[in-house]
């Protein structure tokens, strides 16, 4: 329209500047990724280092769950539960605190804590409802470069490494008393536990480590004595019964005791071997059986044989041991005879067992035998006991004993006077005695015994000496009653008094013959007659009774057998009974048939 | 025009001189500083609009990876401790048959984040190239980025809660993971981001079109 235009103005915005523009909620993201970055740089530093622990077992062990436990705080967690390339073992890796990292150690242990039930209490209930956890543990000190491969323990260890105390050794015969994690007790009070029993190499013993904690560890010197003290007691004595034992874990469990049996024993380093008793008398007596200290030896010469004498006999002297036989030699001597065989044995004698006080030498040793010798002392041989043909020496002193001397310069070793034994007496008397028992007829005695005892059973046994006597009370019963009857008691007289009244007829009439009477003597003859009916009346019955005894006792005569006098004199009695019977009979039917007989006189 | 998403020939404020108050509504004369009626800061368009979406998205996403690899949950019955991430929650509600429960923390907690990352992502670099989708549905999509934010907030309230109620002692105790708070964080930023995107800029390439 009007004017020029200008020319377009070709503007363009000055291109803002990037960095001018910049809004500061940048920082919110560099923020945020700096913060992630340095939490997860802080997480990954802090994360621990990762170890491997293989256990034969592995029950309850979780990943990321199982905590890896120091004397009961968390120190690591579970990460993986594989298992080993040969499926031996399970392989467990863990992470642990990189504070705790470098005391792992040689002497790092780990074990799975479960519940447990034992003799000695219940342990790790807590694991019932959290479960199962790994402690570890290791001492403060650092060996070395720290591990991270370590084979698990498949139970507790008995002894935390750093605890105070010292582990020794203890060697037992019978390892059925001992088990692992028994107690060891000192007064009483327990001090220590034993570890797992192992043989020797032998077998012929168990051998078990003990840890002693400390301070008791000080109590063990070269004067300990261990014993067993499992189980239970019983003794019987005038005291009455008595039933002793120590604890009842030691009941259960069994148990180790100890004590010093003598003062002043020398210090022992840890690992000692010590031998268990069977109890604590065997124990004390130990004291006099084990050598104390230096021995001298001396030789001591015997003009008999030594047979039944062994190198390690003891010797005695007033029945102590004082030492021991270390060797029997044979030396050749040449005497006027020609030479000749003496036996020596070399005897290792210990000064303080003898008495001496402690620390003396061979000298005093010496000294003292020589003056000894002078006061009769000689060496004996002896037997061990009553039941053993194994010798010992004695040395005795022999009041009546020949001059002899101590020699004190002979060589190799100083010889000891000796004294012939009385072994073969009493060897003698034993045969004796023992001849006699022999000579004894003990072989007739039984057999006649014997025999006596066989017809006594024979009698015994046989049937008729069974049943005789019932059968002869029997009899012996009826004969009585027919006695005791009234009846039979009545007849004699009854038939007496006919009798005498028919006589006095008859004389009456023989003698007066007068007719005018015999009215009257018919009637009394009647009358006479009447009776004798009468009392004739119970005859049948009575031989009746007399038959059926007859026929019983026949019976029992013939089961008793006809050998004896007395079957004879009884059938004898009893034919006289059955004729007697007989008569009676018949007697009773002459009367019946004919009363008139008895007046006529037949 | 011939696009679809906007009236033919209407007018923008920004042709008209005018600015918006995206608070109150009320239009002031361009170069206005402040709302005179509400006082809050006037931009025809917000420059700094796409430079805070990216940094709020970048500071969530960050936050988002702890909130995935460390623990959300630490449970302890009877003393025993786990250790839950949320994918490993997901998975063992899964294996117990809790189908229903899982599939909510997942949605809510894999699938909204994630998807609202993405979301956000396309939206803001949508404003720079244009026609990769219809405006309108641009619109929609930042409208429901916006409206579903703050639903991811469920499993932070679950940890919350759970470790407010839960304290039992030894029976059972439950206590919040470093997961919780990055997982927190990371949706706080989101919903800022989300918060930051200045839907205008959606349909000025429009604009630059027709003109």
């Amino acid at each position: 329209m009007t004017g020029p235009e200008p020319a377009p103005l070709d503007v363009s915005p000055a291109r803002p500047s990037v960095w001018r523009n910049l809004s500061f909620v940048w920082l919110v993201p560099i923020l945020a990724l700096a913060l992630s970055l340095g939490l997860a740089w802080r997480s990954l530093a802090d994360r621990g280092e990762l170890i491997e622990i293989t256990f034969a077992n592995a029950s309850g062990v979780t990943p990321g769950e199982t905590e890896l436990k120091y004397r009961d705080v968390v120190v690591g967690t579970v990460e993986t539960v594989t298992f080993t390339d040969d499926l031996e073992k399970v392989l467990v890796r863990a992470r642990v605190d990189k504070k705790v990292a470098p005391y792992l150690d040689t002497d790092t242990e780990f074990w799975v804590v479960r519940p447990q039930v034992t003799t000695r209490g219940v342990s790790g209930l807590s694991t019932v409802l959290s479960g199962v956890y790994i402690e570890g543990s290791w001492d403060k000190e650092v060996v070395g470069e720290p591990l991270v491969q370590f084979a698990g323990r498949d139970n507790p260890p008995l002894v935390l490494p750093g605890r105070e105390g010292t582990r020794i050794t203890l060697v037992a015969t019978d390892g059925s008393l001992i088990t692992e994690g028994a107690p060891v007790f000192f007064h009483g009070i327990e001090v220590g536990r034993l570890e797992r029993p192992r043989l020797t190499v032998s077998s012929d013993a168990i051998v078990v480590d003990a840890f002693i904690q400390a301070p008791h560890d000080r109590r063990l010197n070269s004067a300990t004595r261990f014993w067993d003290t499992s189980g239970f007691n019983v003794s019987i004595s005038g005291a009455g019964l008595s039933v002793d034992f120590d604890s009842l874990s030691s009941l259960l469990a069994g148990g180790i005791a100890f004590d010093n049996v003598f003062e002043g024993g020398k210090p022992v380093s840890p690992g000692h071997v010590f031998s268990v008793y069977e109890d604590e008398a065997s124990a004390k007596k130990s004291l006099l059986e084990e050598p104390k200290g230096a021995v001298v030896e001396v030789a001591a010469e015997f003009g008999e044989t030594l047979s039944g004498l062994e190198p390690g006999a003891d010797v005695r002297y007033g029945g102590i041991r004082v030492g021991q036989v270390t060797s029997i030699v044979a030396v050749v001597d040449d005497t006027s005879d020609g030479p000749g065989v003496r036996l020596m044995a070399n005897l290792a004698i210990e000064p303080e067992r003898l008495g001496l006080p402690a620390g003396s030498g061979p000298r005093e040793t010496l000294d003292f035998l020589e003056s000894a010798t002078g006061r009769g002392l000689r060496a004996r041989l002896a037997t061990k006991n009553l039941f053993s043909a194994a010798l010992i020496v004695e040395l005795a002193e022999v009041p009546d004993a020949a001059q002899a001397t101590f020699r004190r310069d002979a060589t190799p070793l100083p010889v000891l006077p000796s004294v012939k034994s009385d072994l073969p007496d009493f060897t003698a008397t034993a045969e004796g005695v023992l001849e006699r028992i022999n000579a004894l007829p003990i072989e007739e005695l039984l057999d006649q015994a014997i025999r006596t005892l066989g017809s006594i059973e024979a009698i015994a046994t046989a049937e008729g000496t069974k049943a005789a006597p019932d059968a002869v009370v029997a009899l012996l019963d009826d004969t009585r009653a027919l006695v005791n009857d009234e009846a039979t008691k009545a007849l004699p007289g009854e038939l007496r008094a006919a009798i005498a009244d028919l006589r006095a007829v008859v004389s009456e009439l023989r003698e007066g013959g007068a007719v005018a009477s015999l009215n009257e003597t018919a009637a009394s003859a009647r009358e006479a007659a009447g009776s004798v009916a009468k009392a004739t009346e119970g005859l049948p019955d009575l031989a009746a009774r007399l038959e059926e005894l007859v026929t019983r006792a026949g019976r029992l005569i013939s089961a008793y057998g006809d050998r004896s006098d007395f079957n004879d004199e009884t059938l004898a009695a009893l034919r006289e009974v059955r004729n007697a019977a007989r008569s009676v009979s018949q007697l009773a039917r002459a009367i019946e048939r004919n009363p008139n007989s008895i007046l006529m006189g037949r | 025009m011939e696009d679809a998403g906007t009236a033919p020939g209407a007018l923008t404020a920004r042709a008209a001189g005018l600015v918006a108050c995206t608070q109150c509504g009320r239009v002031h004369p361009l170069g206005t500083p402040q709302c005179r009626r509400c006082g809050s800061d006037l931009a025809s368009r917000d420059d700094t609009s796409l430079q805070r979406v990216w940094a709020w998205l970048f500071a969530g996403m960050i936050a988002y990876v702890p909130a995935n690899l460390s623990p959300m949950l630490l449970t302890s019955t009877f003393g025993r401790t786990r250790e839950n991430t949320i994918i490993g929650g997901v998975f063992e509600l899964f294996d117990h048959g809790s189908y229903g429960v899982a599939l909510v923390i997942f949605l809510a907690s894999v699938v909204v984040p994630i998807g609202k990352f993405i979301a956000i992502a396309y939206l803001a670099l949508s404003v720079r190239s244009r026609g990769l989708a219809r405006g309108h549905a641009r619109q929609r999509l930042y409208e429901v980025v916006e409206f579903i934010g703050r639903w991811s907030m469920i499993d932070v309230f679950v940890v919350a809660i759970l470790s407010a109620l839960v304290q039992l002692d030894f029976i059972a105790t439950v206590k919040p993971g470093v997961a919780a708070a990055s997982f927190a964080l990371s949706v706080a930023f989101t919903m800022l981001s989300a918060q930051a995107f200045d839907p205008r800029l959606i349909w000025d390439s429009y604009e630059v079109e027709e003109t």
